[in-house]
């Protein structure tokens, strides 16, 4: 597939650390994502690929090092987080939706007070982000009557609805049923077609290959190998990722 | 021979009505109070000011851990050694707000915190603020998990403002104690006492029971 050309970069981890307590769990990070950049990240289940993406939008604080996301200062704590949180679009695992509202309202929450959109002109915002991850028949449906599937693509138009300059995504697909996987990846592999800034943590090898322009290896808290998707799998260069290429790869 | 005393209780019972209007009142307006005071205590232990939370939080915990007719008595007595005289109405008033907002602020504390904290990522990650969070993710999940305890804890603060009776507030319970020094049918005298109680709290206990039901169903389409 055609790849958006690579431009200023969008993010920046300049020799970032970050402990919890004792535990050094990002060590000397150094990183840039280019605006329209598709980066997919893996690594082992513990390895601090979730704590890499949480501090872009100050999920988790830092400690030590500079960490800028388009132009703001995230290491420093005097940035105001609201304006940058709302230029970033955020996917959990768990979906994260809000259980209470439908489909439409949960999308259009922030647009309207964050952003301060009227109702009207907010639902169609809502009604536009909806019917771009294929759920336009689902706006007054309430997640619990949702498919796993379903509920991820309202958790991704939430964040489109902010119309965000970068979306991130922690193991968008971990938790769904395996034939609810590709319906997700193909709104994400639509997004990165039209040139979004996008981190993905995932261990689907398929939508690194095919989408991202450069895949990282995260491993005890150090991003050890970074190459573009043809490089990455077919010379990995340390026996790591080698071993946890196997591994995943078999399954 | 009963039927003498019922005769009695009879002619009592104005008395009784406005016993219970004074127990309306007192439990009332404390139970007001007592709710919004709480959810403001529950909201700042549950935030990250650990100053605030602290305080909070011994505070409640004294007041939990001691009795309320001491509580009733360090106030309407001891106070005034201070300098600060109160009649026995407003004595039992504050007495028993600050005993609701402290059981209320606990029944807080444990509705907001069985909001999964994924729900506040969501929320923070979108850059809503600490209020909005709050007023529209947090408390809308929370107030299910709040209410049934929240009406069932009313139905005990009623019960408990029968001790200020002990101050001399004029209440359901103290007008049985003053009818029954006329009307020596001490049964007779505290069964109508505890019906007054009852026929106040018996619908809250089914409310509070038919909350318990409609909370726990899922969010659907109509429901709260
Ligand atoms: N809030 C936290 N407090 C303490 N330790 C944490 C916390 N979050 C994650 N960790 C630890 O940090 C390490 C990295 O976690 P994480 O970033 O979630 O890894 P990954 O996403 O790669 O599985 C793990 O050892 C994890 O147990
Ligand atoms: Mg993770």
């Amino acid at each position: 597939m055609e790849r958006y050309s690579v431009q200023r970069a969008m993010i920046e981890f300049k020799n970032v650390h970050k402990w919890f307590g004792d535990l050094h769990v990002l060590k000397d990070i150094n990183l840039e994502v280019a605006q329209a950049e598709v980066m997919v990240v893996c690594g082992p289940s513990g390895s601090g690929k979730s704590t890499l993406i949480r501090s872009i939008n100050r999920l988790e604080p830092i400690q030590k090092g500079e960490l800028v996301v388009d132009a703001m200062k995230v290491h420093d704590p005097k940035t105001n987080m609201t304006k940058l949180r709302a230029e970033i679009g955020f996917v959990f695992q768990q979906f994260n939706l809000y259980p209470h509202m439908t489909a439409l309202q949960n999308v259009t929450l922030a647009p309207m007070k964050v952003r301060k959109i009227a109702r009207k002109e907010a639902d169609d915002m809502g009604r536009y982000s909806l019917e771009k991850v294929g759920l336009g028949d689902k706006l007054h449906q309430y997640p619990a009557q949702l498919s796993g599937g379903q509920q991820q693509r309202v958790a991704i138009a939430r964040g489109l609805c902010m119309r965000p300059k970068i979306m991130l995504f922690d193991e968008p697909t971990s938790a769904l049923d395996p034939e609810m996987i590709n319906e997700v990846l193909e709104v994400m592999r639509n997004l990165a077609r039209e040139g979004m800034t996008m981190i993905v943590v995932t261990h689907e090898m398929g939508f690194a290959r095919e989408v991202s322009h450069r895949v990282a290896f995260m491993d005890f808290g150090e991003l050890t190998e970074i190459a573009p998707p043809g490089e990455f799998f077919s010379h990995p260069k340390s026996e790591r990722t080698k071993l946890f290429l196997s591994k995943i790869l078999t399954h | 021979m009963w039927g003498f005393y019922i005769e009695q209780l009879m002619h009592s019972l104005p008395f009784f009505l406005k016993g219970l209007w004074m127990t309306i009142a007192v439990s009332g307006i404390s139970l007001v109070v007592g709710t919004l005071l709480g959810f403001l205590w529950g909201i700042i232990r549950s935030s990250q000011n650990r100053t605030l939370k602290a305080l909070v939080g011994a505070w409640v915990d004294i007041i939990r851990g001691t009795p309320f007719l001491v509580q009733v008595f360090i106030i309407f007595f001891i106070l005034p050694e201070f300098g600060i005289q109160l009649e026995a109405f407003p004595a039992a008033v504050i007495a028993l707000t600050n005993l609701a907002a402290c059981f209320i602020c606990e029944i807080v504390v444990a509705g907001i915190q069985a909001v999964p904290w994924g729900q506040r990522e969501a929320a923070i990650s979108t850059g809503l603020n600490w209020y909005q969070q709050l007023r529209n993710v947090i408390m809308p999940q929370a107030m299910r998990v709040i209410l049934p305890p929240l009406v069932g804890q009313y139905v005990l603060l009623i019960k408990d403002s029968s001790v200020v009776s002990a101050i001399g507030v004029v209440d359901v319970t103290r007008v049985g104690w003053l009818t029954v020094q006329r009307v020596p049918q001490g049964l007779l005298v505290f069964g109508l006492v505890a019906l007054l109680y009852f026929i106040i709290c018996y619908p809250l206990i089914q409310l509070s029971n038919s909350l318990e039901k409609r909370m726990s169903s899922g969010y659907t389409r109509g429901k709260v």
